[in-house]
């Protein structure tokens, strides 16, 4: 009965302020959006920098199948080229800048592959044969990379050596800048939709202060006169949540997936279901921040 | 059932307190009026029995408890236990009588069944049977009023405040509504009413506390509006038994004296 009764409420409280209820849905739709925008760039980095970027900073590809390179002239690189790159690696000239290091097979490259391009078509197309075998290297002094680069570039077998982080941390930069604008824009707008919700509630309250009073005097509990209020406010936020997650999925679905990705097909997008992870995120953000702004309005403008 | 202990309430430092000193008890089952001008004290009585306002000294105890020492949480189930009437009915403009008095019922999680059977019992107490579907705007005050006062015992308080319920209502509407009041406190529960209105009080012949400048100036029971004895220390106007101002009423001669109250009027 008394749940029956609080919906009651509750509808009641968002059909007479409609409008108010459709701008809080708004606003949190849009702040939470850029909330999760950062977010997505976010996951997209990590997506990028595929299983090796946080481990090591240079790799030495090995020659394969159809390497062209000078020290590939014997075709792929040969057990005993790997073992002299291996002693050499070893060696105190080399080692003194290194702090460890590891071979990554055919198959290893194949399953790392795998996963950061999960999300691609072009995953289907390719075999173990077709990735090189490599040498990833933590450097102590990623500033050193010329001396790794001078030393193995030369050797038999040796396809390339590349600063990995050279490539990519540029993009990143890019991509965290962007992030950082998102969040401080959320973060404007988060402060519009908290002030909003109050007001909103505010409202609420004032134009329901008769049903109040009434509520009061007879002796309904605190909770009896406050849920309904502060669901009002909360369902909004969530409705506001639940758009904002479907507009980022839209997003990886549509734009992500279905264009970038044909577009550029050697980078490694994330997949719409990854986006899905951020939906619990917002739902609940925008729900606490409704709860929150809505319970003090209440402290202050509905008295129990 | 409602006892105050030398309860004195100060709403501003600097002007006189609302009330001072009071000691009062109001025993279960009695019918009391609260009398005294405007600003004499008799709804800051009202709002200490609700807990609206704590006293600033002295105790306050309604049903035998002293009200506080009742913690924020346990003030709804003080308030399910006194039944509030106001002179302005304060009822929903947008449900009817039978929702007016169901909501009552609704905001303490009382079951649809119960509400069913209960409402129309009190409805008819109140004498406002048939008239369930009626919107507010479609009944008189009178009605009206019978509405609110349906509300406040449709949860069986054992106490009932009336706030100058009668205040808007025409006489024979008023005595109506005393009527209702009377078999509400014939059934046992104990009714306070704040009121100016001297010939429903002189009609009633119940006990009756003045209240002057927040002071008890007279408690007697069976008695009339204005007292017949004269209180010592007290400079008061003098009323005659009928509660009319100063012989207005009773001198017609006096031209300029029943032009005064005509104007009262």
């Amino acid at each position: 009965m008394r749940l029956a009764f609080i919906l009651s409420e509750i509808g009641s409280g968002l059909r007479r302020n409609l409008s108010m209820v459709v701008s809080v849905i708004l606003v949190t739709f849009v702040s939470l959006t850029f909330v999760g925008a950062a977010g997505m760039l976010q996951l997209q980095i990590n997506q990028m920098k595929g299983y090796w970027y946080d481990k090591v900073q240079v790799a030495i590809f090995l020659c394969g199948d159809g390497s062209t390179a000078a020290g590939c002239a014997t075709g792929t690189a040969t057990p005993e080229q790997q073992e002299n790159l291996r002693t050499l690696l070893e060696s105190p000239a080399v080692a003194q800048y290194i702090n460890d290091f590891q071979f990554e097979s055919k198959d290893d490259a194949y399953k790392h592959f795998k996963e950061q391009f999960s999300n691609s078509p072009i995953v289907d197309s390719v075999t173990p044969d077709q990735l090189p075998a490599s040498f990833r290297i933590n450097m102590k002094d990623p500033e050193k990379y010329q001396i790794i680069s001078e030393t193995f570039s030369s050797q038999p077998g040796v396809e390339t050596v590349i600063d990995q982080r050279q490539v990519l941390e540029r993009l990143f930069s890019v991509m965290n800048a962007a992030s950082l604008v998102a969040v401080i824009i959320a973060g404007v707008m988060i402060v519009c939709a908290i002030l909003l919700i109050a007001t909103t509630i505010r409202l609420s309250a004032f134009s329901r202060r008769r049903e109040t009073g009434i509520m009061r005097l007879v002796g309904a509990s605190k909770t009896v006169i406050q849920l309904p209020f502060i669901l009002e406010g909360v369902i909004a936020a969530v409705i506001g949540a639940a758009l904002a997650s479907g507009t980022l999925w839209a997003v990886a679905h549509f734009f992500l997936g279905e264009y970038m990705s044909k577009q550029y097909p050697d980078t490694a997008f994330i997949s719409p279901a990854q986006t899905l992870i951020l939906a619990p995120a917002l739902l609940g953000l925008g729900a606490t921040l409704a709860g929150i702004s809505s319970l003090l309005t209440l402290r202050r403008y509905l008295r129990v | 059932m409602i006892r105050f202990e030398n309860v004195t309430k100060v709403y501003d430092q600097t002007a006189r307190p609302a009330l001072d000193s009071v000691n009062l008890e109001i025993d279960r089952g009695e019918f009391a009026f609260l009398v005294g001008a405007s600003g004499s004290g008799k709804s800051t009585f009202l709002r200490l029995v609700l807990k609206e306002d704590r006293a600033t000294s002295g105790a306050v105890y309604v049903a035998g408890q002293n009200v506080a020492n009742i913690s924020s949480w346990r003030v709804p189930r003080l308030r399910r236990g006194i039944g509030v009437v106001f002179q302005d009915f304060r009822l929903l403009p947008q449900k009817n009588v039978f929702a007016n008095v169901a909501f009552a019922m609704q905001v303490i999680g009382k079951s649809r069944s119960i509400i069913r059977d209960t409402v129309p019992e009190v409805l008819k107490t109140v004498g406002l049977e048939g008239k369930e579907h009626r919107m507010p705007h479609e009944l008189s005050g009178g009605e009206q009023q019978r509405v609110a006062i349906a509300r406040a015992v449709v949860n069986r308080p054992g106490i009932l405040l009336a706030d100058e319920p009668t205040g808007n209502l025409d006489p024979t509407t008023s005595m109506g509504i005393m009527g209702v009041l009377d078999k509400i406190n014939q059934n046992g529960t104990t009714v306070v009413m704040a009121t100016h209105d001297d010939d429903i009080v002189n009609e009633m012949r119940k006990r009756v506390v003045e209240l002057r400048n927040g002071i008890v100036i007279r408690d007697e029971a069976r008695a009339l509006y204005t007292s017949m004895m004269p209180v010592v220390g007290q400079s008061r106007r003098f009323k005659d038994a009928s509660g009319r101002p100063d012989g207005s009423a009773a001198d017609p001669g006096d031209g300029v004296a029943s032009t005064q109250s005509g104007e009262e009027l």
